[in-house]
């Protein structure tokens, strides 16, 4: 897993009304995250690491930080999934190898 | 187009909100075709400049605007139309065009590309170069339109043809079908054919008269395909076209005559703000004012946002209105009243009634008229059927 998760450049996305909305180029598809989700999602920009965001979940909601960090490596592994978030740079690496 | 449950749940939240989420921004009015139905003047009285435009996406971002339209005019006749889109993109906006695509190249459409921009459609007329290049007064513009298009999709960017119908490419349809086939893209007709902004009607001679469209309306495998659903949590249904209308049907709109001044609106090159490009009175201009200013404060907006269904003088009371695709804009402009009915929209109404079935279905302007023994309106009629395919 990327220790600091990155947004993919790619895709148009709006915080709207606390929850936020994604759209793919690509394929047109309509994400939506809950607030929670939208928090870890707005952190997720290549400068924060998995336990950064971990911290400001747990701080802004609080819960434990064992919780918390577990909350946001499931997000982040969905996200990941989805490709929604930019893949780590080593894989770019090896990718184009 | 239908929506989806993910789309209509966003729109309903949005309306009820009164979030700008869809904007449209005219960049110029100039233009390298000289289309015979084209409303606008190109003349150019002082566009915004990139600087103002930037300053404006900002206000928009902040305000919760999520979709993005860039139009004309011809949009790639700005110089700094690359700086806007790579600018838009930088504010996480989803991002159409809406082109000519004569000045796109191979190196352009990779750059729209490498930007993220999700889609970009085309106005093509007619497979016969002899009718489009006919239409927009420019010898050899559908070969133009037609290799970037196939630039546009070997860098794999969703494209989809619009093709407005008049008189000059009424039978168009079906070879504008095949050639969307060909090219793996679909397509959206529009019966649109709308006054100039400066209210001239001489336009209004170039539409189809409803007996001229029936074989349109007619044509399986059209209608079968119009009625297709996009993918669950697909955005497609705002992969908009027409000038008048979002494209999109949603229960979230069920009680408002359309998304403008809820949750949409129109931009002009000049900075004037409208509910809708069909609505042409300025609500006010970003150039004196904030965004946030003229969307929740001024008096055009706030008049069209308390528009309500129920509210339509006449056509609250139509018994095919489930059969009309009335747009407000054209309302006003047609019939000068935003609430009224307008000849065109009942015409086209009644129309759709009787091919679905219904017997001799009359509108109730119609019905009015004939009652208080008035002989049809004076007023010219409007098109507006959209068919989303």
């Amino acid at each position: 897993m990327n220790q600091f998760p990155e947004r993919n450049p790619h895709l148009a996305w709006r915080k709207i009304d606390g929850d936020t909305v994604i759209i793919s180029p690509e394929d047109s598809h309509v994400h939506e995250l809950n607030e929670t989700a939208s928090l870890i999602w707005q952190h997720a920009d290549g400068k924060h690491s998995v336990d950064d965001i971990a911290k400001i979940v747990s701080a802004g909601y609080e819960v434990a930080l064992d919780a918390a960090r577990k909350d946001v490596n499931e997000l982040i592994e969905i996200l990941s999934s989805k490709g929604l978030l930019a893949a780590p740079k080593s894989q770019e690496v090896s990718a184009g190898a | 187009m239908p929506s989806t449950p993910v789309m209509d749940r966003l729109i309903r939240k949005t309306v009820e909100r009164h979030l700008p989420w869809n904007v449209h921004i005219d960049l110029t009015y100039r233009c390298n075709e000289r289309c015979v139905h084209c409303y606008l003047d190109h003349e150019d009285y002082g566009e915004m400049t990139a600087d103002e435009v930037k300053g404006v996406l900002r206000q928009l971002a902040d305000a919760g605007a999520l979709f993005l339209t860039f139009s004309g005019g011809e949009i790639f006749l700005r110089k700094d139309v690359f700086e806007l889109i790579s600018y838009a993109r930088g504010l996480n906006f989803d991002v159409g065009l809406k082109t000519n695509a004569l000045l796109i190249d191979a190196n352009r459409a990779q750059r729209l590309r490498e930007l993220g921009v999700r889609k970009i459609q085309v106005s093509i007329y007619s497979s016969d170069p002899a009718v489009h290049d006919a239409i927009t007064k420019v010898p050899g513009s559908l070969d133009r339109s037609l290799a970037a298009i196939r630039f546009l999709r070997a860098e794999g960017l969703q494209v989809k043809l619009a093709c407005p119908l008049m008189k000059q490419n009424i039978t168009a349809f079906r070879e504008v079908e095949a050639l969307a086939a060909e090219l793996g893209v679909p397509y959206m007709l529009d019966l649109t054919v709308t006054p100039k902004m400066d209210g001239d009607r001489s336009l209004l001679a170039l539409r189809n008269s409803p007996a001229e469209l029936l074989s349109v309306l007619q044509d399986r495998n059209l209608n079968a395909r119009m009625f297709e659903s996009p993918g669950e949590g697909s955005a497609d249904g705002l992969a908009t076209g027409s000038a008048t209308s979002s494209g999109i049907e949603s229960s979230a709109y069920d009680d408002v005559p359309c998304s403008a001044g809820h949750n949409s609106c129109y931009i002009s090159p000049y900075g004037d703000v409208t509910p809708c490009v069909q609505m042409p009175k300025p609500a006010g201009n970003l150039r004196q004012q904030k965004f946030e200013d003229i969307w929740y404060g001024s008096a055009e907006m706030i008049r069209v946002r308390a528009a309500r269904e129920s509210q339509l003088r006449v056509c609250s009371t139509c018994s095919i209105r489930s059969y009309c695709e009335r747009c407000p804009g054209l309302a006003q402009m047609e019939g000068g009243d935003l609430l009224g009915p307008y000849e065109r929209a009942c015409e086209l109404a009644e129309m759709n009634a009787r091919l679905a079935g219904v017997p001799n279905p009359v509108s109730a302007m119609r019905e009015k008229f004939e009652s208080e023994g008035i002989p049809r309106m004076m007023a010219r009629a409007s098109g507006l059927v959209q068919l989303s395919v």
